[in-house]
């Protein structure tokens, strides 16, 4: 279709666009080698595969805001039919006489499917713009304390967001005008090309000179603008289309709760950009700015200073302006001065919702974690932490009180639990610092020991032998302690013996589970697992009756970190309680604000409401509801503080699931009020071996 | 200004303190020892003179249990020299510690020395001034703050009923810390580790020590009381008077 002179000039085009643009690409490529190391590259294929399958099938985008994914979804399946139309055009543009209109029904389908998406990208891209441009949600502000790159402040996000989205808009807006000024020029219509045909009637006066014009003007503003478009391309934010499958692809392959290693332990963790390993900063490339890290972040929620967002924002904008001094060997200053502030890395509660998330495998949350680790090894971690970091080092609880207490609560029971340390048991319990200690906690403890002393559950604990797991310590960045509380406790169950382990507290499940390495080697549960498995096997008989209506709080380290979300559903279902689902349920559910050692600090200056707060306020929203279930110790706590700072005290009852299972055991009636007392199944062994119902 | 910090060890009270069977000691088998906290505000304030000023700063303590971790601590928050104080026999009560510190600060170069205003075994804060008359050197306690001058400090010395009084004291001298300008920091336990491989501790065969002056007669738990009783009412209240033959 082109003449000589155009196909000349496309050429040249091509040619130096797409040297400027390799050029952009290359300097990524560099920039993130510049990163430390990381393992990301293991079964590369079937990382490829995977990340291929996810954004094939957009499951990552889909996680959150339906409407927003559908308008992504027109624009994302419309370009990815858009590679065979570009194809198509530039052959169009070489062969003389090539077209596919009229060409068969092969090209007819073809022709159909151009049509369609064209008209849903613009539809897409059109709504996407309306969002932002005209309804400008919510979500996409930054609580006015958070720390943001003064271009990215004035308005740089939407100026990209802008220029993005008016290129596809031209782009496929001139492909589409331009097959409708070809159908003009043939003089009549085609059924392959519904929507081109109904427009090119709007053309049917234009000369065929006009019209031959007109395509060739289209033909440009829809190929020509590729290439003026790509060196702009790998500083803009439709990146991501080509860096967001490769960092899903690279995206950590490890449990989500195993934290990587430290890798230089002579100076732990990240104080600049390029202490950060090589998928951080990746991770600044492969960001849209969407915010929906923020959206679901309880710090940004609670008016802490901390954006996940800002963060990968600020990585890129500084990225984007000092990329030649930084690959000139220049270093990046100090992540606290432009990424972002000292009191919001302390802001995060580790919770994983931010990682979750992110549509383009982004993982802010580890950065944080990089950026605790070089603050605590340079000393300055914060006061109130430091207590409690010192008291975990010397006496191995965050209590600050004293080892040889940890197993005091043990004596509220009528029996002895066997001490794992004496004697072989099936099933060790690591109770944890919270169950041990807290007053709140124990008396949940004895429950849940009364419970599998009921049901014969051979089972013992360490006592003072138990240090804390480490999990929270890990994550406030203190390495060493973490290592140092790992080792202590390997080397107390290394000299017990035990077939199982299981925990009451999911921090503490989350660190056995993923993080001992070797020092771990027998399967690791949650107690809400043991006692659902005791339960189907009726070696807990559970009661008839219904105990009222509850709805349930997934905590972080059991839910989105290791996918335990059906057993306490279950057990809580089958101890006759109604469930009724907050609407930040599984994989979203809203972090308590303890995690990540945030339960040790205080409350930031200028916070609008804690994490805690605002769950409850969920809750409460759901109508009538009796009880809200945790199955975590600091969960307990937590949100027996919101009940009551929320003045909702009396209205709703904060339980954890295992009072339900002792409830509907009958552990709890009077003796004499017409129940039968439980005889401990171990008493009667025949009826422990055979459960009377099969 | 080379700073010297006297770092002690005391019991930790977070444990249940029990005396053994001989009536005069604390039983070592419940016993945990912790670093007296006033001695670690004094190290975080010999540390900020030192990051302030230049210098060097010498942790000294007398050997116990894990003082070697206590010190390796203090070289991983920043000061550049550990002095354990060995072979000692019993030191009882403070006026025979105050006898080794001085007899070990014998050995060492200093312009300053710091430690804790009080400990929970020093509650009249005594460590300070006996060190300094030992020294023959000048004393203040109750210290919240010290600046390097040339040749002296300037220390806030605190009063009660919240008077501060600013000195100026020739060196060297002994000081008395209440608090250091910030929190004592925090040494993350791979930093001490780290030392721990690289560092030694510098010893010193302790002298001094049980001058026979004192010895412990008797320790014990104070003596509880029958425990309170709670009134609900005036009239039970009339009803115990009357019992006690007080109305």
């Amino acid at each position: 279709m082109l003449g000589p002179t155009e196909r000349i000039a496309f050429l040249l085009l091509v040619i130096v666009c797409g040297g400027l643009a390799t050029h952009g690409f290359l300097r990524i490529a560099r920039i993130v080698r510049l990163g430390k190391a990381a393992e990301r590259t293991d079964g590369l294929a079937g990382r490829l595969i995977n990340a291929l399958i996810d954004v094939g099938l957009q499951r990552t985008i889909a996680k959150a805001r339906p409407l927003v994914s559908l308008a992504h979804g027109f624009v994302f399946f419309g370009f990815s039919f858009y590679i065979l139309v570009n194809v198509n055009d530039l052959i169009e543009a070489y062969v003389d006489g090539w077209t596919t209109i009229g060409a068969g029904t092969l090209a007819g389908v073809f022709n159909l499917l151009s049509d369609l998406f064209s008209v849903l990208i613009l539809i897409g891209m059109l709504s996407l713009l309306v969002r932002r441009f005209v309804a400008k949600p919510k979500t996409l502000e930054f609580n006015s304390n958070v720390l943001l790159q003064a271009k990215a402040a004035g308005g740089g996000v939407r100026r990209d967001s802008l220029i993005v989205g008016v290129f596809i808009l031209i782009h496929v807006g001139a492909r589409w005008l331009g097959t409708a000024f070809h159908l003009a020029h043939n003089g009549h219509g085609d059924p392959w090309l519904p929507t081109a045909s109904v427009v090119a009637q709007g053309f049917a006066g234009m000369s065929p000179d006009t019209l031959e014009l007109a395509m060739h003007i289209c033909w440009w503003l829809a190929m020509g603008l590729i290439m003026v478009f790509l060196p702009y391309f790998p500083r803009s934010k439709h990146l991501h289309l080509m860096i967001a499958p490769l960092n899903l692809a690279l995206h950590k392959s490890t449990p989500h709760g195993e934290l990587d290693d430290v890798i230089d332990a002579s100076a732990p963790g990240a104080k600049t950009l390029t202490d950060l390993p090589w998928p951080s900063l990746l991770d600044s490339y492969s960001c849209i700015m969407c915010n929906r890290c923020q959206e679901v972040c309880p710090a940004h929620e609670s008016g802490t200073p901390l954006s996940p967002a800002a963060l990968e924002i600020n990585k890129r904008y500084w990225l984007n302006a000092n990329s030649s001094s930084l690959l000139a060997g220049g270093e990046s200053p100090m992540l606290l001065d432009f990424a972002t502030s000292s009191e919001a890395v302390w802001s995060c509660t580790t919770c994983y919702a931010c990682v979750e998330i992110c549509p383009v495998g982004n993982a802010p949350m580890f950065d944080l974690v990089e950026m605790r680790r070089s603050i605590v090894f340079e000393g300055n971690a914060p006061d109130d932490l430091a207590e409690v970091l010192r008291s975990l080092d010397e006496k191995g609880n965050s209590f600050g009180q004293s080892a040889r207490r940890r197993a005091k609560w043990t004596r509220g029971l009528d029996f002895k639990i066997p001490d794992a340390r004496k004697q072989p048991v099936e099933y060790l319990w690591f109770v944890g610092d919270f169950a041990s200690y807290d007053p709140q906690c124990q008396e949940i403890s004895r429950t849940v020991a009364r419970i599998l002393h009921a049901a014969g559950v051979d089972f013992g604990i360490l006592y003072e032998g138990e240090r804390s797991a480490g999990n929270d310590v890990r994550r406030t960045g203190e390495e060493g302690l973490f290592e140092a509380l790992t080792e202590q406790n390997v080397e107390t169950l290394a000299a017990c013996e035990f077939e199982r382990i299981f925990t009451t507290d999911p921090h503490t499940f989350n660190a056995l589970k993923n993080e001992y390495g070797d020092g771990v080697t027998v399967p690791v549960e949650h107690y809400t697992t043991l006692l659902l498995r005791l339960v189907e096997s009726e070696e807990i008989q559970l009661g008839d009756g219904s105990r009222g209506k509850a709805t349930y709080h997934d905590p972080c380290f059991l839910g989105r970190y290791n996918g335990g979300f059906d057993a306490p559903r279950a057990l809580i279902e089958a101890c006759g309680t109604e469930l009724v689902e907050m609407p930040r349920n599984r994989e979203q559910s809203f972090c308590c604000g303890a995690g990540g050692g945030r339960i040790w600090m205080k409350d930031q200056d200028g916070i609008t409401e804690r994490p805690s707060d605002n769950r409850i306020r969920e809750a409460m929203s759901l109508g009538a509801i009796d009880y809200f279930v945790v199955s975590c110790p600091k969960d307990l706590t937590m949100y027996r503080d919101a009940v009551k700072s929320t003045g909702n005290d009396g209205k709703i009852e904060v339980r954890d699931i295992v009072e339900f299972v002792a409830d509907a055991m009958g552990l709890n009636d009077e003796p004499g009020d017409g129940a039968e007392a439980i005889p401990r199944a171990g008493d009667e062994a025949e009826a422990g071996a055979a459960p009377a119902n099969g | 200004m080379n700073t010297v910090v006297l770092l002690k060890r005391v019991p930790d009270l977070v444990e249940d303190l029990e005396v053994d069977s001989s009536g005069t000691a604390l039983d070592s088998e419940h016993l945990k020892l912790t670093l007296n906290e006033f001695d670690d505000h004094a190290l975080e304030q010999a540390l900020l003179l030192k990051e302030g000023g230049g210098g060097e700063v010498t942790a000294v303590a007398l050997d116990s249990e894990d003082v070697d971790k206590m010190l390796f601590t203090a070289l991983a928050k920043g000061a550049d020299r550990a002095l354990k104080i060995t072979g000692t026999g019993a030191v009882n009560g403070t006026s025979e510690l105050a006898e080794v510190f001085a007899q070990a600060l014998g050995s060492v170069n200093y312009d300053l020395v710091l430690t804790g205003v009080q400990a929970s075994d020093d509650i009249d804060g005594q460590l300070a001034p006996t060190v300094a008359a030992k020294l023959s050197v000048p004393c203040i306690e109750v210290i919240t703050g010290v600046e390097a001058g040339d040749g002296s400090v300037t220390v806030h010395k605190e009063y009660a009923g919240g008077v501060l009084a600013e000195f100026e004291m020739t060196l060297p001298g002994v000081l008395g810390i209440q608090a250091a300008a910030q929190s004592p920091r925090y040494a993350p336990v791979s930093k001490v580790r780290q030392i721990q491989d690289s560092a030694t501790l510098d010893e010193v065969a302790g002298a001094g020590g049980d001058n026979g002056k004192f010895s412990i007669v008797v320790m014990t738990p104070p003596e509880t009381g029958e425990g309170a009783q709670m009134l609900e009412s005036v009239e039970e209240l009339i009803a115990v008077l009357d019992s006690k033959g007080v109305i």
